[in-house]
């Protein structure tokens, strides 16, 4: 099994289980851990795409909640960054009944990127890399000032 | 750039920039700031990864402060030592610590805490292997596990 990556979003559903068929049909992603624990929820779970992994548990608690519950708000959202075939990516999620916020679209700064909702309403974006900038052709291309260490 | 990266929403994303650098190691691989000096985007790394932090864009992104301290996703961290300093550190920088360090049954050591503007986060260090049926025994949980 891969070695878990240093940065996992842990991200909460009403129905976890839901939840996890759902992001395999749309967005790819292959459960390789599922615990459940016994009343129907998910305690832990790891979803892998390439060597990047999500963790999908529910039902919330405590001070977590879905943005289902929740009047669509999020307080944070997931990034993944693939190396190729993003619109495809798009549509493979629009069939699967993800709403669409912001089609495909090639930014300023070199990655084409679209912005999607869940079955749950948790935002997400995806991004691919079609040309690699350097910090100065970045800060040029969208007008900001840009510190970096890469 | 990594392949999956959280984004957080913030009310003050440069005390936020600060409190990251201070409580948790991270350091800015990238700050992108408008005219008037506002946090446009960043990318904060750890490791091999990264998280953003960024400004309530809209009025589905918030901060947890926004709303009554709710989380709709957490961040977990796995360690590769010393996770007693890192939540020593943490605390020094007025994370507030929700659950103290401690070895749990599948093997990880753990701690959880909130960020100032309520994001919760999880930081974990493996200290020792266990197997699934051991996980099972100790917990009567159902793991099922694929490739």
């Amino acid at each position: 099994m891969t070695a878990r990556p240093t940065i996992s979003p842990c991200i909460w559903y009403r129905d976890p289980k839901a939840a996890i068929a759902w992001l395999e049909t749309a967005f790819g992603f292959e459960a390789r851990m599922v615990v459940d624990d016994g009343q129907g929820g998910v305690m832990h779970s790891e979803l892998w795409l390439r060597d990047g992994c999500v963790m999908v548990v529910g039902p919330p608690m405590d001070a977590a909640i879905s943005p289902a519950m929740f009047g669509g708000r999020a307080s944070q959202s997931v990034h993944v960054q693939l190396l190729e075939g993003l619109d495809e990516h798009c549509q493979r999620a629009r069939a699967a009944g993800a709403r669409i916020d912001r089609e495909p679209a090639t930014q300023a700064y070199g990655d084409r990127v679209y912005t999607c909702r869940d079955l749950e309403d948790h935002p997400w974006s995806f991004g691919q890399t079609l040309t690699q900038m350097t910090p100065d052709e970045m800060a040029k291309a969208t007008g900001h000032a840009i510190t970096s260490k890469a | 750039m990594p392949k999956i990266s959280s984004a957080l929403f913030y009310q003050d994303p440069r005390a936020a920039l600060d409190f990251l650098q201070k409580a948790f190691g991270f350091e800015i691989a990238m700050l992108l700031e408008d005219a008037d000096g506002n946090v446009a985007h960043s990318q904060l790394a750890l490791g091999a990864d990264h998280v953003m932090v960024g400004s309530e864009w809209s009025e589905d992104h918030k901060s947890p402060r926004s709303v009554g301290g709710k989380n709709t996703q957490t961040v977990h961290i796995q360690l590769e030592d010393d996770i007693d300093a890192h939540c020593e550190r943490a605390r020094a920088a007025g994370a507030e610590i929700l659950a103290e360090p401690q070895t749990q049954f599948y093997g990880d050591r753990t701690y959880r805490c909130r960020d100032p503007e309520g994001h919760m986060w999880t930081l974990s260090q493996t200290v020792a292997v266990v197997s699934v049926a051991d996980q099972e025994a100790a917990t009567g949980l159902t793991y099922k596990v694929g490739a």
